[in-house]
């Protein structure tokens, strides 16, 4: 704040209180005339209503003095008398950091024997596991779901069941978890045609089992031999190297049923998980992998509830 | 004391003397008060690292306030730490200074959006934006469909980006004469995608220079 403004804030704080301060002392001496009545004769509503005069309550008298006086010493103490910073010193961020280092320090205690431990012990871990919880419900919900069952229209995998597109050790968890993983899937529609990207379906479907048309199936494998082998190999078992998918499995990111499929191969699909290191700190990001590794370790999972919103 | 009782009473008795003199105290009031304000919010430099929104962020801010996403979202996180744990860093002013209203908000129905970008992929906000069940089924968000429907208008950014210069953001004339382009084809829902996906994305803190001021 620059000088000027500064000595004009002070010049009104000093203005209003001085004006105040007076209004006090006045109410010391003044007389209020007042007539035989008892009132000072002013008249509302054709004299329905009339002002009569009464000392001021020394209830009222002392709140006031009472404010005042706390008014005075608040600007003694904080910042609001312009650029003057109060002589505690106290500032939002002051008071932050001091309520961010306290908690931390709490927190310290209860993180350092965990930084010892694996991930797979930590998802035994009550205490972590219930951290982990929470802030998976905060960032990673949304896409995952609240039941972490992911959600096809998305394409965010079920983190509940043991396939995984990276591999299901915890350590590839947790650099999906840090660094994100960008899942590119490229349209082939317009090289396969309407036809080519039917029989393209059929015969990743029929991998898993599925009735399709034979003919169908037969030069759809052609077709994936050519196209598809590459990232999804040979036996189209994927590969976890690429987040390629196992296409023989009936686990099915965006769906598995002919629709969803002929369109994963026709328009491509872009699987986009975010980068967390930028917003969780590395034990976060560990007690976040840890409940994932709870949850898939569960061999029988509870219905799980929603989580109950509190505040905001 | 009787005479000096007159004046009192012709203003209690005349309503419009007694508003006539309402209005000038509290303009004086308004004057002492607000013009400090004003200087100060003039001499808030942005952020290191903030620029103007580009021609497709800026239509998606536009998109942002039309439709009162502010009614439910704030971009303000506290200076406390539940906040901060939830959101990230918190808001200081040098990150707004491009915001014309600024959208701090006051209420959260929905979470606060300072920096949501990042956090989420492009085809969430698609899929959440023209309809939010799908991706949280608890959601009490309106649908926004008609975003996907309406492309943007090169020639109206351009206004837009040049009543801003005239106000003082910073852009160039490459910035105004490339807008079309940068937004042929875009829809609506493009622009607000791309306006999130930009909010308070450099998570970095910018504090110690606020202070420092």
């Amino acid at each position: 704040m620059s000088g000027f403004w500064s000595g004009w804030v002070k010049f009104l704080v000093v203005l209003n209180l001085g004006i105040t301060f007076l209004l006090f002392l006045a109410a010391l001496f003044v007389k209020i005339p007042t007539q035989a009545d008892g009132t000072t004769g002013h008249v509302w509503a054709h004299g329905v209503l009339r002002e009569g005069v009464r000392k001021l309550p020394r209830w009222w008298v002392l709140c006031s003095s009472l404010a005042f006086i706390i008014g005075v010493v608040y600007l003694a103490l904080y910042p609001g008398f312009g650029s003057f910073r109060g002589a505690l010193g106290w500032t939002s961020v002051g008071e932050y950091e001091r309520d961010v280092a306290e908690n931390a320090e709490k927190l310290e205690a209860t993180l350092v024997p965990l930084r010892s431990s694996s991930i797979e012990q930590l998802a035994e871990h009550p205490q972590s596991v219930a951290i982990g919880h929470r802030l998976y419900l905060d960032n990673c919900a949304a896409c995952h779901g609240a039941d972490a069952r992911g959600n096809r229209a998305l394409g965010a995998p079920d983190l509940t069941d043991e396939d995984a597109l990276y591999g299901n050790d915890a350590d590839t968890l947790l650099a999906s978890i840090r660094d994100g993983r960008s899942g590119v899937m490229p349209a082939w529609g317009s090289a396969l045609g309407r036809e080519g990207v039917n029989e393209v379906a059929s015969y990743v479907l029929s991998l898993s089992g599925v009735q399709a048309p034979q003919d169908w199936v037969d030069a759809g494998k052609q077709r994936f031999d050519a196209m598809c082998v590459a990232c999804h190999g040979v036996d189209g078992r994927g590969n976890p190297m690429l987040g390629a998918p196992d296409l023989t499995d009936d686990v099915w990111l965006y769906g598995g049923d002919f629709e969803r499929v002929a369109e994963s191969i026709r328009d491509g699909r872009g699987g986009e998980m975010p980068a967390w290191r930028g917003r969780l700190s590395d034990d976060e990001m560990r007690m976040v992998a840890a409940w994932v590794v709870s949850q898939r370790s569960a061999t029988t999972r509870k219905p799980d509830r929603y989580p109950t919103r509190t505040g905001e | 004391m009787a005479s000096r009782y007159r004046y009192i009473e012709a203003i209690e008795k005349h309503a419009g003397l007694l508003g006539v003199l309402i209005a000038i105290m509290v303009s004086i009031g308004g004057l002492a008060e607000i013009t400090p304000l004003l200087a100060k919010a003039r001499a808030v430099e942005p952020a290191p690292g903030y620029a103007p929104y580009d021609a497709l962020r800026l239509a998606g801010k536009d998109v942002y306030v039309r439709e009162g996403c502010q009614t439910c979202h704030s971009q303000m996180i506290r200076t406390l730490r539940f906040e901060t744990q939830r959101y990230g860093d918190y808001s200081v002013a040098s990150e707004s200074v491009y915001d014309r209203p600024f959208q701090w908000g006051s209420k959260r129905t929905g979470p606060d959006l300072a920096r949501v970008g990042g956090k989420y992929s492009d085809e969430w906000h698609r899929l959440h934006l023209l309809d939010p069940r799908r991706v949280v089924p608890d959601s009490t968000m309106p649908a926004y469909p008609w975003l996907k429907d309406k492309e943007l208008d090169g020639a109206d950014i351009q206004a837009r980006m040049r009543v801003l210069r005239r106000l003082g953001d910073p852009y160039t004339d490459a910035d105004i004469e490339g807008a079309p382009a940068a937004v042929a084809g875009r829809t609506e829902l493009d622009a607000l995608i791309a306006y999130l996906q930009g909010l308070g994305v450099r998570n970095a803190s910018t504090t110690e220079q606020e202070i420092a001021q």
